[in-house]
């Protein structure tokens, strides 16, 4: 069987199924990023995917490119919050940060 | 000059305003007197005005016009006719005279004056507007100053008064707001312009209800626009069941608030159903105003009556005495006589001015004793006989003694109504000995009888009081004995209005 | 090839500006740091006149992925006001908080940047470049206030839930992308007129996920959650910040790719967008009652505000177009006002945002009574002010566009808000006791800040008529 688009679609839809499922469950922050990743690097294979089998040109893979650096500038903000959060409450656990109030 | 009456009488105030506010904090006379001299050209324009009105003209008068936002066909146009100009003359006279009734205010002196004028302004506005959208804004920019005059110079419980009032008119505000849209979205092409929507009045269908026992009635759009109006506008008069701002209110308000309130803000509600509701959906008046104005008004009449009777606060019993009285304006308006409706349109500059005198003569009192209990004075006639002799002419005028002017505009309502419902007529007339009965019974209490030993040295009324208080009185006397001085002005126009819904009674 | 980069101008000046403050941060001392705040003015004021210059252009960039039309314009100008005034009413504030002045002002204006971009975009992925950099920026601004652990907890709190909310979009321009074999506004839509079959169903996936993405992003109920949190812990000019420009220019994307490129899918997403807007309207202004801090009820306000835009996109055509852009610039005057006032009377540690803080301010600082006043006024749709004209507008626009329905719920939630911008006002007049205030001369940047908003609120209020008549054209220019 040749690997085909749809396989790597269902693949994409996976990984963001399973990035979503962390970033429901979780509660330590680092994890919750970590099933962020996961949903940005499923629509990359989506966008490579769908380059290379459907739209006939190469924009979908810069797309990726542009993605990947986003995300490491996205990440690089986001540890630097966590670490402030770990700084101030010596917890990462997103549930137990809770000084915010109704 | 000439041109821009209205504009000038509208807007004077509004400059007084800003002037007041630059004015120095602690400078109270000033501000007080800057008042006054703000509120003086808006009534000596007022007198030019009655001066020049043409009484013969039913139509537009003093009309400015102006392109305000053109690409909604929204105008700054306002004029007066004769279902206005007694509203105008009363609103110029009333807040002047105000000014001086709030001369004992001495906490946050300049707010309180700015918002005076504010709020002139906004009443001013809405007498004269004539383009829907700038009636609204007039409308709302008016119940704002109302509330902080009530929320902050009131009495004890003056928080709640103001939110109930606010929250009562401001539902009717945006019932009003929806039927503006509606009234605007059915016209063609879309307009604000109150004399484009009355000229196309008929554009509505009706269907009949097939609904036993109300198949003989009519239903359609129209009447589900008069009815967003009519609770808007009945809020204001104050209908019931609608009224139970009102003695709350009052009762919190400072004096000149009340007489304000009770002299101009009241007669808004009427005017706007004579304005809107009956020139642009005549259909849906001459299907709903016998059950919504007179069976409505008759009931407010008997019910406002007997609330007063039961009352020991002397201002909540004139409060309930306005919802009786404004009942009569109701009952005059929906027989669509020429008497009835000039009765009616009388009866609510006479009320503003009668009434406004039983509120100065309450204050006068409150401001010596500190309560308004009924049964706590006794024999005031012996220690203020002045204030005695004016109370007794404000009072008998209340209850429609011949010679006064509440007489006239009683009489000219219920002999209007009498052609159209009998039944409703003879109740509201039963209104007059159930009057007669609280007033009369007030006066003994307060005035006659043996006198209360801790006012023995009450002071008697003083100049300033006496000046808010004669000017009114000798309206009152003048329309008692003349009143063609203002009937000859209205009669005009609400014949005109009385021939657009004529055809369309069943 | 010949690149047009007309088009970038106001954006490039405005990036310029801020690595300019990011370079003399390094360089000058503490107590000159107030030279940083004029530079940032100056540039922002230089971007604005070439907006200006370049207005009535039509011309696009990089192979028409951007685009300098009016509409782009009309909300450069606006974010350019907006990082203007934030900039304006954080000067004492950054100060009393120990927040690192440059980076504050340079991470304004890299927001601001970022949201320009959204506003020109022509293309999915320079509009999601466009809005990573503008989020990036407010995650980082949100967290300023190192030494406060509340704001970090917003940061950390809005990071994750914008970091999801960016993974659901990305997600749906994959699609979309896949769909339509281009992310270019223009083309996707010419693929819309010739859809295949098998292309229907992902790029229904792809503009569902795009459109909760963007729910997120406006705050739009059920996606809300995070706003009274995030808001209440930001530092407040940040807040302010996210409130209107944020917010603001999501709906510039949401306009130009809904209104305009993807309307013929408008069947689709008209019934989930009312409930969105019914639902958004009502819960924001149910919750905005129950609050007891003045500054989280502002946050419930900007969602119920939300709402009320979002009848505007349900509307849709010229008139909700229209009124969307107008009620956009009333509601930024209004909600500056309304948070700059909050600023002031912040005193050192103590933040004051409790309703028992605004007691008596009426009488103590007359100015700021009068002004809080005014915007609550404003904000719960009073005429003459802003916020009603704004309203009237959005209202007649859901008439015309046949959901009269929606009107009557819009101008019911408007009399439902009125019960808590009222209690402000009632607090600031009827009770005594209650916070200070900064006096003018503390806080002089900050009440010029108040003092704009004051004025925009009164004059798009009395004479709203040239500010219609531009928002109309800067909406129609999107054809």
């Amino acid at each position: 069987m040749a690997i085909g688009l749809t396989h790597y679609l269902v693949l994409g839809a996976i990984l963001f199924s399973l990035g979503l499922y962390t970033v429901l469950t979780r509660r330590n922050a680092i994890s919750v990023l970590m099933g962020v990743e996961l949903i940005l690097n499923s629509a990359n294979i989506n966008y490579v995917a769908f380059s290379h089998f459907s739209s006939g040109n190469v924009d979908g893979q810069i797309y990726a490119i542009f993605v990947i650096m986003l995300a490491a500038a996205e990440a690089a903000v986001g540890l630097a919050i966590v670490l402030a959060i770990f700084q101030l409450f010596h917890t990462i656990d997103v549930g137990a940060v809770e000084t915010l109030k109704e | 000059m000439t041109d821009h009456v209205l504009t000038y009488m509208t807007f004077f105030p509004l400059a007084g305003m800003v002037v007041v506010l630059l004015l120095p904090r602690e400078r109270h006379d000033l501000v007080r007197w800057a008042s006054a001299l703000f509120t003086l050209p808006p009534l000596l324009l007022a007198v030019w005005l009655y001066r020049n009105f043409d009484p013969v003209n039913p139509g537009l008068q003093f009309v400015e016009k102006a392109a305000w936002i053109p690409a909604y066909n929204i105008n700054y146009f306002v004029a007066v006719d004769g279902i206005s100009i007694s509203m105008v003359l009363l609103t110029a006279l009333l807040t002047f005279l105000c000014i001086f009734a709030s001369w004992g205010i001495d906490k946050g002196v300049k707010g309180y004056f700015a918002l005076f004028l504010l709020l002139d302004t906004g009443m001013m506005g809405v007498f004269v507007a004539l383009d829907f959208f700038l009636f609204y804004i007039f409308w709302e920019v008016m119940l704002l100053p109302m509330y902080f005059l009530i929320g902050i110079w009131g009495g004890p419980r003056r928080e709640y008064a103001a939110i109930k009032f606010f929250l009562y008119t401001l539902f009717g505000s945006v019932l009003m707001l929806l039927a503006i849209l509606a009234l605007y979205f059915s016209s063609e092409p879309h307009t604000f312009d109150m004399t484009q929507l009355i000229a196309q009045s008929s554009r509505y269908g009706t269907t009949p209800l097939h609904f036993w026992p109300f198949d003989h009635l009519r239903w359609g759009f129209q009447h589900v626009v008069w009815m967003a109006l009519f609770i808007g506008f009945a809020i204001k008069i104050p209908a019931f069941p609608f009224h139970t701002w009102l003695p709350d209110a009052h009762v919190e308000a400072p004096t000149a608030i009340s007489v304000i309130l009770a002299g101009i803000l009241l007669k808004m509600g009427a005017y706007g159903i004579l304005r809107i509701n009956y020139p642009m959906l005549p259909e849906a008046t001459a299907d709903l105003a016998y059950y919504f104005l007179g069976a409505l008004g008759t009931w407010n009449i008997i019910y406002g009556a007997l609330c007063a009777m039961a009352q020991k606060d002397f201002k909540k019993l004139v409060a309930y005495s306005s919802v009786s009285h404004m009942g009569y304006v109701m009952l005059g308006m929906a027989s669509f006589t020429p008497q009835g409706i000039s009765g009616a349109v009388l009866q609510m500059f006479n009320h503003g001015t009668i009434t406004g005198m039983l509120f100065l003569l309450v204050g006068v009192i409150y401001d010596r004793a500190h309560h308004r209990d009924i049964d706590g004075f006794g024999g005031l006639a012996a220690v203020m006989p002045v204030y005695t002799g004016v109370s007794v002419l404000a009072f008998f005028a209340s209850m429609g003694l011949p010679g006064l002017s509440g007489f006239i505009s009683e009489v000219l309502v219920l002999l209007g109504a009498w052609q159209k419902y009998p039944l409703l007529s003879a109740l509201g007339a039963s209104g007059v000995i159930l009057t007669a009965g609280y007033l009369l019974w007030t006066i003994q209490r307060v005035y006659l009888g043996a006198t209360n030993e801790k006012y023995k040295a009450m002071p008697e009324i003083n100049g300033r009081e006496l000046f808010t208080l004669v000017p009114l009185g000798i309206i009152v006397i003048i329309l008692g004995v003349y009143p063609n001085a203002l009937l000859d002005l209205l009669r005009a126009s609400l014949d005109q209005l009385n021939q657009l819904v004529i055809p369309h009674l069943s | 090839m010949e690149t047009n980069l007309a088009p970038l101008l106001p954006s490039a000046e405005v990036v310029l500006t801020a690595l300019s403050v990011l370079l003399l941060d390094l360089f000058i001392r503490k107590d000159e740091k107030g030279l940083l705040v004029w530079i940032s003015l100056i540039g922002l004021a230089l971007a604005g006149g070439m907006a200006l210059f370049l207005w009535g252009s039509h011309e696009g960039a990089f192979q028409d992925s951007i685009l300098l039309d009016d509409f782009a314009l009309f909300f450069t100008e606006l974010f350019l006001g907006a990082a203007a005034i934030t900039i304006l009413s954080s000067v004492h504030y950054v100060r009393e908080t120990n927040i690192h002045e440059g980076e504050f002002y340079a991470l304004v204006l890299l927001s601001t940047f970022g949201m320009i971009l959204m506003a020109a975009a022509n293309d999915l992925i320079l509009f999601f470049l466009g809005l990573e950099t503008m989020s990036i920026g407010v995650y980082i601004l949100t967290g300023m206030w190192r030494e406060r652990s509340q704001a970090s907890e917003a940061a950390m709190k809005y990071f994750l839930i914008g970091a999801f909310a960016t993974g659901f979009l990305l997600y749906g321009i994959a699609l979309i992308y896949g769909a339509a074999g281009s992310t270019h506004l223009g083309r996707i839509a010419s693929a819309l007129g010739q859809t295949k079959s098998h292309g229907s169903i992902i790029l229904s996936a792809g503009v569902f996920l795009l459109f909760v993405g963007l729910a997120f992003k406006v705050a739009a109920v059920p996606f809300h959650f995070w706003v009274p949190d995030v808001y209440d812990g930001a530092p407040t000019p940040v807040s302010a910040f996210m409130a209107v420009a944020v917010k603001a220019a999501a709906f510039a994307g949401w306009a130009r790719i809904f209104l305009y490129q993807l309307s013929p899918l408008q069947s689709e997403w008209t019934l989930p967008l009312k409930a969105l807007a019914i639902l958004t309207m009502t819960v924001g202004n149910l919750l905005a009652i129950s609050q007891s801090s003045v500054k989280r009820m502002l946050a419930y306000s900007s969602i119920a505000h939300a709402g009320y835009l979002l009848i505007a996109l349900v509307a849709g055509g010229e008139s909700g177009g229209q009124a969307l852009l107008f009620y956009l610039l009333s509601y930024a005057a209004m909600t500056f006002g309304a948070f700059g006032v909050l600023i002031a009377l912040k005193e050192g540690e103590n933040d004051h945002e409790a309703y028992s803080d605004f007691a008596g301010l009426g009488f103590k600082r007359p100015f700021l009574g009068m002004a809080m006043s005014l915007f609550m006024l404003s904000l719960a749709g009073f005429p003459p002010l802003a916020g009603f004209t704004g309203k009237f507008y959005l209202f007649r626009s859901a008439v015309v566009a046949g959901h009269i329905d929606l009107a009557i719920i819009g101008a019911l939630n408007s009399l439902l808000s009125v019960v808590y911008y009222l209690r402000v006002i009632v607090m600031m007049y009827m009770e005594e006791g209650g916070a200070e205030g900064k006096p003018f001369a503390r806080a002089p940047y900050l009440y010029l800040a108040i003092a704009i908003a004051v004025l925009g609120t009164v004059y798009l209020g009395v004479l709203p008529a040239p500010a219609l008549d531009l928002s109309r054209i800067s909406f129609i220019s999107l054809h």
